[in-house]
């Protein structure tokens, strides 16, 4: 079949690949300005105390000291990840009476190197008088418990440390259990992980006498940045420039706006010089944010044939001396129960308890690992004892195309029964499930076992800004650029939206020029944390080159006396379909534009919102309101190899099968399933933070064990086609344009009928899924699964440590 | 104490005066403005700033620059010549085996040093020679291919 797609599905590689190979992508850590002061944070080492009194004076002698800051000199405005009124925001740049956790930034000093900065802080003298502290959130919610923040309105008396609450459900799960026929009960606990980004946190702050702030800052998008930046600073919105620099992996840890930012800027309007502050690798480890244990609690009935009735959870996430994202996470966790299965009856309370430990960070999945992990778990306990294979009690639940979810939104176009016959059938998965209990395959120590487990994952959705917005402009020479708020952490959002482009305009990615993530020049953009960059970015790059596109058809029919559906797009010019002789340039075409339509250049905007018919995100109290329009599905499962000497776990293969609508550049996509699987081998079974009282004891890549090159699962992909890319054909791309497009395309679900009137200039919202985050999380439950079938060790505890696995052998107490 | 060394890096001689504890790593970034050289722990554990001396891959930021005159030094800046990407660094960007990009020069180099040693190297002679190289966004297995794919095309040249 002839292909209509020239640059979608493509396996093209990333457009800022050779800025990377060779070095010269800048980074913010690489930003060297004239003049440019160091600047270092000086932290709490204690976990809860008062502080009397901070003395700067004799660093503020010592040479080569320009500045030292303490809260003195901010506005006294505090800032939160969540700032609504249940949930205002908690904590201030600069710790004023109070520090709540080891690293707590007290103040910040700017020198002319950082050792002479280093040095300054040791001179700095705060008397504190510790308080008592609490870090297990369990032991926070008892009455008695030191109080975190006692002059903080509360969410729930009398529990004093509840930061956050999170109740909904539907139906009547009493009556549920009652008309169950089986019951399961059930705590997972997860631990605490760190992000691993390499590059560290940075920022670069440089103040002009104008009174324009220039940052760089190792961030998610520039736009949340500046607002929270701004913010916390009392400045217009408009007076702080972000602009971009490229990021050195994210993974969550870098949204939310940090201490560091607030200082650099601080001490750069109080020096009127440039500022960098660079994190330590080890103040990363200690004092800066980590992903979010939660404890699951999970009570469940079926019916005999496996079929989910009802369901009550109770979630409790440890999140910290603040909010950050803690009250975000215990809300995303009734998500992540909600998606992937039908469940008539639940009963869902989260809670968000402060600890006087470090504050906690969205994290690649942001809940979705921990949840899924306790909920898969939990069903293939419930299928061994109803004698259901986990492939089958899967697709009895599994959610349909069409079906609409409780929260009042539709999962569309959900390939998931697609996901998990091919991961299934791709794995020989019920062949092999069970056989090496009964006769293990390689005899001796090595036990092999298979596991399977299931995601979904919303892709965007309404939190600030809430909105993408491209502008595509044509140049004199017929190329193209393209202006996006839009951060690539690494993912290939620029490349991405290049091809949307490219296969809008018929113009090769090399002749699009990128001007990014710079809050002055490009337009607002919902950035690169919220999944919605292909969705809503790219819905957003499509209308402005379709606004592009139209322009130039519409001055080639009027030059060349045809009708617009006559005319051809191809190879950057429009030709008579009839007589292909009869072709004009884009070069041409923009010149005859600006001749005689008024100088007009040739420029198109586009804008997309998730949820656009939505005022406003869902409750994070009570789950209410509509959360996403599009949710990407997933089934994945994990071959372990488990040696019963050792307790040693090895994932061999892990299979993604996964809809993630259309796979815009699949070479893109199995980046990002590759290394989600990587991070989930190290969350089941190397990483940990390990933290005492507060205190993180393996602050260090030799103590903290992130996967190696030989820590590397065989990994497979499923493409499950959803979403056929909707050509238009009276753009003219070439003829018989229907169906799937190439070898990479697995299973094509709906066949592709257009029918639309030929003149339609924006076929329907581009559903491409997101595909960054939501693969995170089956794997991991299917690993604890494959364990299990391995060696009948079932485990409710991350990580899958061979003290755990020797244990439930029984080979150690 | 400063004192005078005299480095040569990827073709040039520059002549510095540093520190003794001055690091290879904090003359390539601060001095020379070489920033293509990545520092992302500076304790040795995570071979972003490796460069290449005497065509071996070292690790900049445990490297003292005095110690490391009179043997040419090449940095992920001096590797293509006349903007021409390298075999290696061409399949790195043709087998998408680059995200973020921040362990990738380090990453590159340890591959050239493993071709130009063992122009075919087997899956594990790739893993040994880029076991000390951390990288969080690929999960390796695309770096793997990359590798194999440039020993490939260099075999075929």
């Amino acid at each position: 079949m002839d292909s209509t797609l020239t640059y979608i599905g493509q396996r093209i590689p990333r457009k800022d690949g050779p800025e990377k190979v060779t070095g010269r992508a800048i980074y913010t850590v690489d930003i060297q300005l004239p003049g440019m002061l160091m600047g270092r944070i000086l932290r709490s080492p204690h976990p809860h105390a008062r502080i009397l009194n901070i003395d700067i004076s004799r660093a503020t002698n010592l040479k080569g000291v320009k500045a030292v800051i303490t809260a003195q000199d901010t506005i006294g405005k505090k800032h939160s990840f969540v700032e609504t009124p249940r949930y205002p925001a908690d904590q201030y740049p600069l710790a004023t009476d109070r520090v709540r956790f080891v690293g707590e930034e007290i103040a910040a000093v700017a020198a002319t190197d950082p050792y002479v900065a280093e040095e300054a802080l040791s001179l700095i003298q705060v008397d504190y008088d510790p308080l008592p502290a609490v870090f297990d959130p369990e032991e926070a919610m008892q009455s008695g418990a030191p109080e975190i923040h006692p002059s903080h309105p509360k969410v729930t008396k009398p529990l004093m440390n509840v930061a956050g609450k999170t109740e909904s459900g539907w139906g009547n799960v009493e009556r549920g259990f009652a008309q169950s026929d089986h019951i399961r009960q059930d705590r997972f606990e997860s631990h605490l992980r760190t992000h691993g980004y390499l590059e560290p946190q940075a920022t670069v702050a440089s103040f002009e006498p104008g009174g324009k702030l220039n940052v760089w800052t190792s961030s998610q998008g520039p736009f949340i940045k500046r607002a929270k930046l701004a913010g916390t600073l009392g400045l217009p919105f408009s007076t702080v420039r972000i602009q971009k620099a490229y990021v050195g992996g994210a993974f969550g840890g870098k949204i939310d706006l940090f201490s560091h930012e607030v200082c650099a800027s601080l001490l750069s309007m109080k020096t009127g010089r440039p500022v960098k502050i660079v994190a330590s690798r080890e103040e990363i480890f200690t004092a800066y944010r980590h992903g979010q244990p939660l404890i699951v609690e999970i009570k469940t009935g079926v019916k005999k044939d496996g079929t989910l009735v009802a369901q009550r959870a109770r979630v409790i996430n440890n999140c910290g001396a603040y909010r950050g994202s803690g009250v975000v996470v215990i809300f995303l966790a009734w998500g992540f129960i909600m998606i992937p299965y039908r469940l008539p009856n639940l009963a869902y309370e989260g809670y968000a308890v402060y600890t006087n430990n470090p504050i906690r960070a969205p994290q690649r999945g942001h809940g979705a690992p921990q949840v899924r992990f306790a909920v898969e778990s939990q069903l293939d306990m419930i299928a061994e004892e109803l004698g259901i294979d986990p492939v089958e009690i899967r697709l009895r639940n599994a959610r349909l195309p069409g079906e609409q979810l409780p929260n009042g939104d539709n999962v569309h176009n959900c390939g998931l029964i697609e996901c998990i016959q091919k991961a299934a059938e791709h794995t020989e998965f019920r062949k092999k499930y069970g056989m090496n209990r009964s006769t293990p395959r390689f005899g001796g120590r090595i036990r092999r076992g298979i596991g399977i487990g299931v995601s979904s994952y919303f892709s965007g959705s309404l939190i600030y800004p809430n909105s993408s917005s491209v502008v595509v402009k044509m140049n004199d020479d017929g190329t193209v650029t393209l202006l996006t708020g839009a951060l690539d952490i690494g993912q290939g959002a620029e490349t991405i939206l290049c091809q949307i482009v490219a296969e809008e305009l018929k113009i090769p990615l090399e002749e699009i020029q990128v001007i990014a993530a710079d809050t002055e020049t490009t337009p607002v953009d919902i950035g690169s944390w919220i999944s919605g960059n292909a969705y809503v970015s790219g819905n957003a790059a499509r209308m402005a080159a379709t606004e592009v596109r139209r322009k130039l058809l519409d001055i080639a029919a009027g030059e060349m006396e045809a009708k617009v559906e006559d005319l051809r797009v191809e190879d950057k010019s429009i030709y008579v379909a009839s007589s292909p002789g009869q072709r004009l340039t884009y070069r041409q075409l923009v010149a005859t534009s600006i001749q005689k339509r008024r100088g007009d250049p040739i420029i198109g905007e586009g804008h997309w919102r998730a949820m656009r018919d939505e005022p406003f995100h869902p409750s994070l109290a009570t789950t209410k309101g509509r959360w996403s329009e599009n949710y990407a599905f997933d089934a994945q499962v994990a071959e372990v190899e488990v040696d019963i000497e050792t307790g040693q776990v090895r994932l061999v293969r892990a299979v993604t099968a996964h809809d993630c609508g259309f796979p815009i550049n699949p070479l893109l996509v199995e980046g990002q399933v590759d290394g989600q699987v990587s991070m989930a081998l190290g969350h089941a079974l190397m990483e940990e933070v390990l933290m005492k009282e507060g205190r993180t004891l393996n602050p260090n890549w030799l103590e903290y064990r992130m996967p190696t090159i030989h820590n590397v699962a065989l990994s497979e992909y499923i493409n499950v086609i959803t979403e056929q890319y909707k050509m238009d054909r009276s753009y003219g791309t070439k003829e018989g344009g229907e169906g799937s497009t190439s070898a990479i395309l697995d299973v094509a679900m709906s066949e592709h009928v257009d029918v639309r009137p030929k003149h339609v200039e924006l076929g329907p919202p581009y559903r491409s899924k997101e595909a960054g985050e939501g693969l995170v999380s089956a794997i991991l439950a299917a690993i604890a699964n494959a364990i299990y079938d391995a060696v009948e060790v079932r485990l409710n505890t991350t990580p899958f440590t061979p003290e755990k696995i020797l244990r439930g052998l029984g080979k150690i107490r | 104490m400063k004192q005078r060394v005299e480095l040569s890096i990827n073709g040039d001689t520059h002549e510095l005066a540093v520190e003794p504890q001055t690091t290879l790593l904090e003359i390539l970034r601060d001095h020379l403005g070489l920033t293509g050289t990545k520092e992302a722990c500076g304790t040795g554990e995570c071979g972003s700033c490796t460069v290449l001396i005497a065509g071996k891959p070292i690790l900049s930021c445990l490297a003292l620059a005095m110690d490391c005159q009179k043997q040419p030094i090449i940095t992920i800046e001096g590797l293509s010549e006349g903007g021409k990407l390298t075999p290696v660094q061409q399949a790195f960007l043709d087998c998408g085996a680059i995200q973020c990009g921040f362990c990738t020069p380090g990453m590159v180099l340890s591959s050239t040093a493993l071709l130009e040693e063992n122009p075919s190297p087997s899956e594990e002679e790739i893993r040994k020679a880029l076991e000390g190289h951390l990288c969080r966004c690929t999960g390796y297995n695309k770096i793997i291919e990359a590798v194999k794919k440039a020993a490939e095309r260099m075999a075929n040249k």
